[in-house]
Order: C-alpha cells, then sequence, then structure tokens
C-alpha cells in the first residue's frame, strides 16, 4: 500500500467538520470558531472561506449528488449548523449562502444528517431533498430553499446524534434515555428504544440491519430494530464517540479507548466474541471505513494515523504520524484521498493506493 | 510548580429565589470583556448581553454499572466537551443548577471524565440560601442540606428580610452543617466577586480560615475554665443538687458567656465519676483578664493553650479517686471524683494567688464557691467537645494531625472508605503530608469520585496533615482511626 501527501492546509482553529462533495471535487473544513474553508480536492486550492456561523460552527455537511444548487451549472451545496441556532446552505463553488433557517433559537444546531437518496433524482417527491438538523431539543427536516419540512415535537432532552437508516425511509434520533426512530414520510415515531445513559453518536449498517450508539457510559450499544435484539458493550475507557461500519457491514469500529475495538456484527452479531483491538498508545480520536473498499483509518491523539485491513485478523498496513492531534477524518468518495482534520486547525489530504 | 492552567468551573446552587440569577448578572457585569461561559438550565434570565449562554438539560446517569455515586450529567459533558474545541480559552466557566437540583452530579462530572478533568477545574461550589426561607427549607427536605453540605461558599442572601437573632441562628446552623465553607451574609448578592469567584473551594490551603475548633484534634476532656484565686479554701460543686438540697448551685450558669450546661444532654461512661485535673496557669496576676480586653487576649490564649496541652499529659497519667468532701489540691494531677448521683462537693485548697485552670473529662454543671458561698465566675472558658450534630442529619468530622502519611496505606484506607460510605459522603477534602514527597497533597472528593494531586511544597510550613468530610451519618471515631492507621511508624 502506498501513502503520499496530496495536500496540506491551515485553519485558525479546531477543525469540528470535514465533509467532502459528493464529485470529489471539493471538501468543506468547519472550524470551531466558525469560518468554512473550502479547498479544492485534488490540489487543496482554498476555494472560498465561508462565514459560517459567528458563535462557532458544530457541523457541516454536502449534499447527495442528486441534490445541487439551483440553477443552470449548479455546484455542490452545502450545509452547516452552528452555535448561534442557525441552519445555512452554501453554494460552496460560488462561495454564497443561499439560504438559511433559524433551526434553534438560540439553542445549538449540533448534527445535521441529508437523507440518503437514490442516484435517480427525477422523483417528484418533494420531500427527497431534505435535510434533518437538531437544535436543542428540536428536530427539524429542512429542504434546501431554507423551509421547513416538518418540525417534530420537541424530544425531552437535547438530541444529541442523528443518522438516516441507509435507505433513507426512516431517521434514527438519540436524546437522553432513548432512541427514537422516525418516519421520514409521515414523521411518526416508527420504534422507540429506551438507553440508560447519555448518547454521543448514532450509526447505522450500510445494510439498514444493526442501529448502533457510542454512549457517555464508557459503552456501545447495539439494536437489531427488525429483529428486537440489543446488545450492550461496556468496559471502554471513556466515552465513545468514534463510530464506523465496514462497507460489508461486517466489522463495526470504536473509538473510547487506547486501543480502536472492531467488533465482528455478521450472524447474531458481537455478543461472546473477542473484538479485534487495534492498538494505538493514546486515546483513539476518529475511526473511518473506506466507503467501498475494506481499509480502516484510525487516528490517535498523539497524532498518530493506522491503516488497518482486517480481512485476515488485524494487520496494520501503514501508518503516519502527524504533529497535531488528529480530530475527524473523511474518506473521499472514491476512497483514493483521506482529508485528516486537527485540533489544531490543520487539514491535510493523504492520497491512499491499494 | 507549573500553574494550574485548567479553566474554572463555578457551580451555583440554591432554591429557586434565592438569588441565584442576580449573582450571576452580577458576576458578568463585574467581568465584562471576560470570556465566560453560562450554563443554565432555563433560558431568559441573564440579563448581560454578549455572553455565551447554553441551556442544559439535566441528564443524569450513572457512570459505572449503575452505580448511584458516580452520577454524572451527561449534558455538561457534551457542552463542555464542545467548548474546549475553541483555541480562544473560556476565562471561565458558571454552571447554575435547579432550585432543587443536587449538586453530587455536577461536581462528579468534573472528576469521572478524562477529558473534562483535564481541561477544567472546579473551583468552587457556592449555594445561595434565602434568609427568609433557609430554616423552612432545611426542615423540608434533604435537597437544601445536600446544598448546604456540598457548598464551599455560602450566600447568606436576603439578609434586609430578616431579623438578627433569626440570622444568627440561620448562620450557627449553616456553619454546624458545613464548617468548611465560607458563609457571607448578602443583599441582593452584593458581594466582591473574589469570594465568589477562584475561591480554590477544592484546596484547603487557607486553612487557617476553618474554624478553629472544628479541626482541633481529640481531647481527653470536654470543657475548661479559667479562674482568678486568691489563697483560701474553695467549694468546687458538680452537677446539680438533688430536691431540697440547701445550697442550689444550678441556678447560676458561673460565668459571663452563659456556658450552658445544662443545655446539653450527654451521657458519657459512669456518670459517678467525673475526672478533671486543677491546674495553676502562669498569667500574670495584676492585669485584669475578666475584661476580656483585646490586649489581653493573647497572653490568654497563649497560657491557656499551655495548660490544654499539660492537661493532656495529665489525663493520660494515673488518676487519684476522691470521695466527695476529700479535698482536691491544683497540680498536675488526674483527680477521680466519686459522685453521688452525679453530684458531689470538693473542697479545693488553693494556695498561692493566681490562675487557675479546671479540666472535666464531661460537659456537666460546675460551679466553685469561695468562702461564704459566693460563686467565682470564670474569666474564660472552652469547650473541647467535638460538634457533633444534635439536630441535623449531615454533620462533618475534621481531622488535623501532624506527620507524615504512607502513600499507599493512605489510598487503600481512602479508597475503601469511599467505595463503602461514599454515598454518605458529600464532600471531602484534605491538605496532606505523604512521606517522601516535600509536596502537600491536595485531596478533593465528592461521594465515591476523588481526585489527589501534589502541589506546593510545604517549605517551612509544619508537615500537619488536614482532612474534612462533610456527610451524612458519619463515624468520627471510625474516620479518626482509620486516618491514623495510614500514618507513618
Amino acid at each position: 500500500m502506498n501513502l503520499a501527501k496530496a495536500w496540506a492546509a491551515q485553519m485558525d482553529d479546531y477543525v469540528i467538520g470535514l465533509t467532502w462533495s459528493p464529485d470529489g471535487r471539493s471538501l468543506a473544513a468547519a472550524s470551531a470558531a466558525g469560518p468554512i474553508g473550502v479547498y479544492d480536492g485534488v490540489t487543496g486550492a482554498k476555494l472560498h472561506e465561508l462565514s459560517g456561523h459567528s458563535d462557532g460552527t458544530n457541523a457541516v455537511a454536502f449534499a447527495p449528488a442528486a441534490i445541487g444548487v439551483a440553477g443552470p451549472g449548479s455546484g455542490p451545496l452545502l450545509a452547516s449548523g452552528g452555535q448561534d441556532g442557525f441552519v445555512r446552505f452554501w453554494d460552496a463553488l460560488g462561495g454564497k449562502q443561499s439560504a438559511e433557517v433559524n433551526a434553534g433559537h438560540g439553542a445549538w444546531v449540533e448534527n445535521l444528517q441529508w437523507k440518503p437518496t437514490a442516484t435517480d433524482s427525477n422523483s417528484q417527491n418533494p420531500n427527497l431533498k431534505m435535510l434533518a438538523a437538531a437544535a436543542g431539543r428540536k428536530l427539524l427536516f429542512l429542504n434546501p430553499e431554507g423551509s421547513i419540512i416538518h418540525a417534530f415535537k420537541d424530544a425531552p432532552k437535547t438530541l444529541s446524534a442523528l443518522a438516516w437508516h441507509p435507505g433513507g425511509g426512516a431517521i434514527a434520533a438519540a436524546s437522553f434515555d432513548r432512541v427514537v426512530i422516525l418516519d421520514a414520510d409521515d414523521f411518526r415515531v416508527q420504534r422507540e428504544f429506551a438507553y440508560s445513559g447519555a448518547i454521543e453518536t448514532l450509526t447505522w449498517s450500510p445494510d439498514g440491519r444493526w442501529l448502533v450508539a457510542g454512549a457517555q457510559n464508557n459503552a456501545v450499544h447495539l439494536w437489531i430494530p427488525e429483529e428486537d435484539q440489543e446488545f450492550h458493550m461496556s468496559g471502554y475507557e471513556t466515552k465513545v464517540r468514534e463510530l464506523s461500519f465496514s462497507s460489508d457491514s461486517r466489522w463495526l469500529a470504536t473509538g473510547g479507548s487506547r486501543d480502536a475495538c472492531v467488533w465482528d456484527c455478521t450472524g447474531a452479531g458481537p455478543e461472546g466474541r473477542e473484538p479485534v483491538a487495534l492498538p494505538h498508545s493514546t486515546r483513539v480520536s476518529a475511526v473511518a471505513f473506506q466507503h467501498t473498499r475494506d481499509l480502516l483509518a484510525t487516528a490517535a491523539i498523539d497524532g498518530e494515523v493506522g491503516f488497518w485491513r482486517l480481512t485476515d485478523g488485524e494487520t496494520r498496513v501503514a501508518a503516519v504520524k502527524l504533529t497535531a492531534p488528529p480530530s475527524s477524518l473523511a474518506w473521499s468518495p472514491d476512497d483514493n484521498l483521506l482529508a485528516i482534520g486537527s485540533q489544531k486547525g490543520g487539514v491535510l489530504a493523504l492520497r491512499v493506493a491499494n | 510548580m507549573p500553574a494550574d492552567l485548567r479553566i474554572p468551573v463555578t457551580v451555583l446552587t440554591g432554591f429557586l429565589g434565592a438569588g441565584k440569577t442576580t449573582l450571576l448578572n452580577r458576576v458578568l457585569t463585574e467581568r465584562h470583556g471576560r470570556k465566560i461561559a453560562v450554563i443554565e438550565n432555563e433560558f431568559g434570565e441573564i440579563g448581560i448581553d454578549n455572553q455565551l449562554v447554553i441551556q442544559a438539560d439535566e441528564e443524569i446517569f450513572a457512570m459505572n454499572n449503575g452505580c448511584l455515586c458516580c452520577t454524572v450529567r451527561g449534558d455538561l459533558l457534551r457542552i463542555l466537551a464542545r467548548l474546549l474545541k475553541r483555541k480562544d480559552k473560556l476565562d471561565g466557566v458558571f454552571i447554575e443548577t435547579t432550585g432543587l437540583a443536587d449538586p453530587g452530579p455536577v461536581a462528579q462530572t468534573f472528576f469521572t471524565d478524562p477529558e473534562i478533568r483535564e481541561a477544567y477545574r472546579l473551583d468552587g461550589i457556592v449555594t445561595v440560601v434565602d434568609a427568609r426561607h433557609a430554616a423552612q427549607h432545611l426542615d423540608d427536605g434533604k435537597e437544601a442540606k445536600e446544598q448546604v453540605a456540598f457548598a464551599d461558599v455560602i450566600l447568606l442572601n436576603k439578609t434586609d428580610l430578616a431579623d438578627a437573632a433569626a440570622l444568627d441562628r440561620l448562620e450557627a446552623r449553616l456553619h454546624r452543617m458545613n464548617p468548611v465553607a465560607r458563609i457571607h451574609r448578602t443583599r441582593d448578592c452584593d458581594i466582591a466577586i473574589d469570594k465568589v469567584l477562584n475561591v480554590g473551594g477544592f484546596n484547603l490551603s487557607r486553612a487557617t480560615d476553618l474554624d478553629p475548633r472544628f479541626l482541633e484534634p481529640e481531647y481527653p476532656f470536654e470543657w475548661a475554665g479559667l479562674y482568678q484565686l486568691a489563697p483560701g479554701t474553695y467549694d468546687l460543686c458538680i452537677g446539680a443538687h438533688s430536691e431540697g438540697s440547701e445550697k442550689e448551685c444550678h441556678h447560676d450558669h458561673g460565668g459571663e458567656d452563659d456556658h450552658d450546661h445544662e443545655g446539653h444532654d450527654h451521657h458519657h461512661g459512669d456518670d459517678n465519676e467525673l475526672d478533671i485535673a486543677f491546674l495553676p496557669v502562669a498569667l500574670p496576676t495584676d492585669s485584669d483578664y475578666s475584661t476580656q480586653s483585646d490586649a489581653a487576649q493573647p497572653a490568654v490564649t497563649s497560657a491557656t493553650a499551655a495548660a490544654r496541652d499539660t492537661a493532656v499529659q495529665v489525663f493520660s497519667d494515673w488518676e487519684q479517686s476522691a470521695k466527695p468532701g476529700e479535698t482536691i489540691t491544683p497540680g498536675t494531677i488526674l483527680h477521680r471524683l466519686h459522685l453521688d448521683n452525679g453530684h458531689a462537693h470538693f473542697p479545693v485548697e488553693v494556695a498561692h494567688r493566681g490562675h487557675y485552670m479546671l479540666f472535666t473529662a464531661h460537659d456537666v454543671p460546675t460551679h466553685l464557691y469561695a468562702p461564704g458561698e459566693t460563686l467565682v465566675r470564670y474569666i474564660h472558658d472552652q469547650d473541647f467537645r467535638h460538634e457533633h450534630s444534635h439536630d441535623e442529619e449531615i454533620a462533618s468530622v475534621g481531622i488535623s494531625l501532624a506527620g507524615d502519611l504512607d502513600g499507599k496505606r493512605l489510598n487503600d484506607w481512602i479508597g475503601g472508605l469511599l467505595a463503602k460510605k461514599g454515598q454518605d459522603i458529600f464532600r471531602c477534602k484534605g491538605v496532606l503530608a505523604v512521606r517522601g514527597s516535600d509536596k502537600r497533597m491536595v485531596f478533593q472528593g465528592v461521594h465515591m469520585t476523588f481526585d489527589a494531586k501534589f502541589d506546593q511544597p510545604w517549605g517551612a510550613a509544619p508537615r500537619t496533615n488536614i482532612f474534612v468530610f462533610i456527610g451524612r451519618n458519619l463515624s468520627r471515631e471510625e474516620l479518626v482511626s482509620g486516618f491514623k492507621s495510614c500514618m507513618v511508624g
């Protein structure tokens, strides 16, 4: 396997979010202070710096390919949310804001998730182009023009995580003590699961079978909603904020400790199985499987980024050491570039040939 | 020693209407220009523009396998982690809790999570108490009591709305529950900001601020009185008279300070024995100490302290028995007085004019009569009983012991103690001398969670350990003996 530096850029504060445009030609990076940098994915040239959010940006997400900026020559559409309570939509290539919604009215917008869409964009369903935004206790479905498609009844506590079912028919939303699965079309509660603790992050396996939560009480909780099963994997050193599934839905990589812990989710699931422990010497800060290939990248706060292949047990195929603690990892849509954001504002793109 | 660069956090507790928001607005106004984040439970009351105000939910959960003593606040973990990401560092964080909130989970959040613990320092818990309603709240439920027990600083607020006597009673009550907290009386929470910010609440470095009596070691006597006596034979009357007795002993308390013997109902050991020592005290007889003039105080203090130390020696010696009516002579002798139903008279022969200090093992009515049955008033007295909590389930234990601790034994003991009793121990704090380190170990805990680190060198200061526990149903004997078992040698 070959690793090479493609490009590097520097932002003025902690890189809190990284997102690739669906065509892989641009990368947006949000700094915790607020500004959002839009970079050329290939050269790293800074195309624009968007103002982001005045008190700090919390989340950025490029819309799927089917949803572009309206009008001729449309480019990729970027959504951002911040501590000012606003959700903003940006023409990333034009460097202009296209719409905004006051979603939180003072509450932080912490999670943005575009509804997954089929590649066929000819559907007349107006709810196809939909962004789910969580602001405090509110969950809103927004369209890219900045209007509210649906505002859900306030959750009892702050919504801490969102994850669309890969099919796009439902979204899972976590607030303290529970996870609900909400229908994307009629907005009703499909399922509700109790969880005793605070959830930091949610993810679905790509096949839609597993819903997984990383939690503050040093644990990972898994549900198979279709089979009414759930599993609790505890014993992590600290809270688990890092989750990533392999494209074949077999492996679930988790942070929360000095080892990245990878569970085998085939068949009956991870319970009773020994996880694969991928060793780091400091706390793992990000994990990311490739979208379609089989490489897993893991980052730890001492700056080490490891590349692993799990097919034959644990194999570290490469590693690099950065000078600043990595805060986020994002594979380009074609899996050829890994973008690494750092706590010190660095953005590094590595070319990965495997 | 590098300075502690962590962001200081102040937790504000108090019942609804006590004045938390008033205090918060005051702090934010005075610290205008500083970057202070305020985490509050409801929006809308902060009157200062451009402040970072974040709404919190009370997401309380148990960190470790449902252990109730390790409950933390999930919302705070999330918000504090996000606030850390900005490189322009906060100057401070205020967390305002709801009126009925238990401060435990908030405080424990700063001990349990490594990321939060590395970046934030719990500076202090400030409890605002409404002078009008506090007594009622303290009687009604556990919330108000716990908020007092947790506090590093108590603002006795709205003093303009309560009368002086009620304020004194309330302050005394708060002090009994939590003798380590600094209590300030305020109107409209008007107080110098440095009294509530950067108080170093978990740091007992200003241990001299503590009530000295609270930290006194155990003494084998409960009461002492200082008398100025001329030569002659005095009558020492112990206990209240039985009915029909000729001489009334109990009608007069015999002192200026209204030493209220009858007010306590303590029965220790054998009611028909009382150990006493009657010690000469080296004080010049030409001054009038009874005026308690400021000028005379240092002399009295040092003389009585010396007498106290002598008395400790005397009380560890063999006793001399005295039956009722047998003569007592002043000196370094432990007298075991035999009483008749808790009562007896003993002649005391005083050969020289001077000061004498009477130490009694128990706090029982004690009166001294000069020839002619004139009551002799003591010019100074001291209560050596520890402040047992008579009316509150929440109380505190302070230990002060000179010498070095064994680090491992200390760790085992405190770890075991908190694991077993953590639910009942709200706060514990200590400044400790550990063998092998020239630095002070600063210890702080909330329920089962605790943190210990070395800070500044002892330097010329005496290596005296101070340890304070505030909680429910604490056994002083158990804590003292446990702590002593950690001492070296």
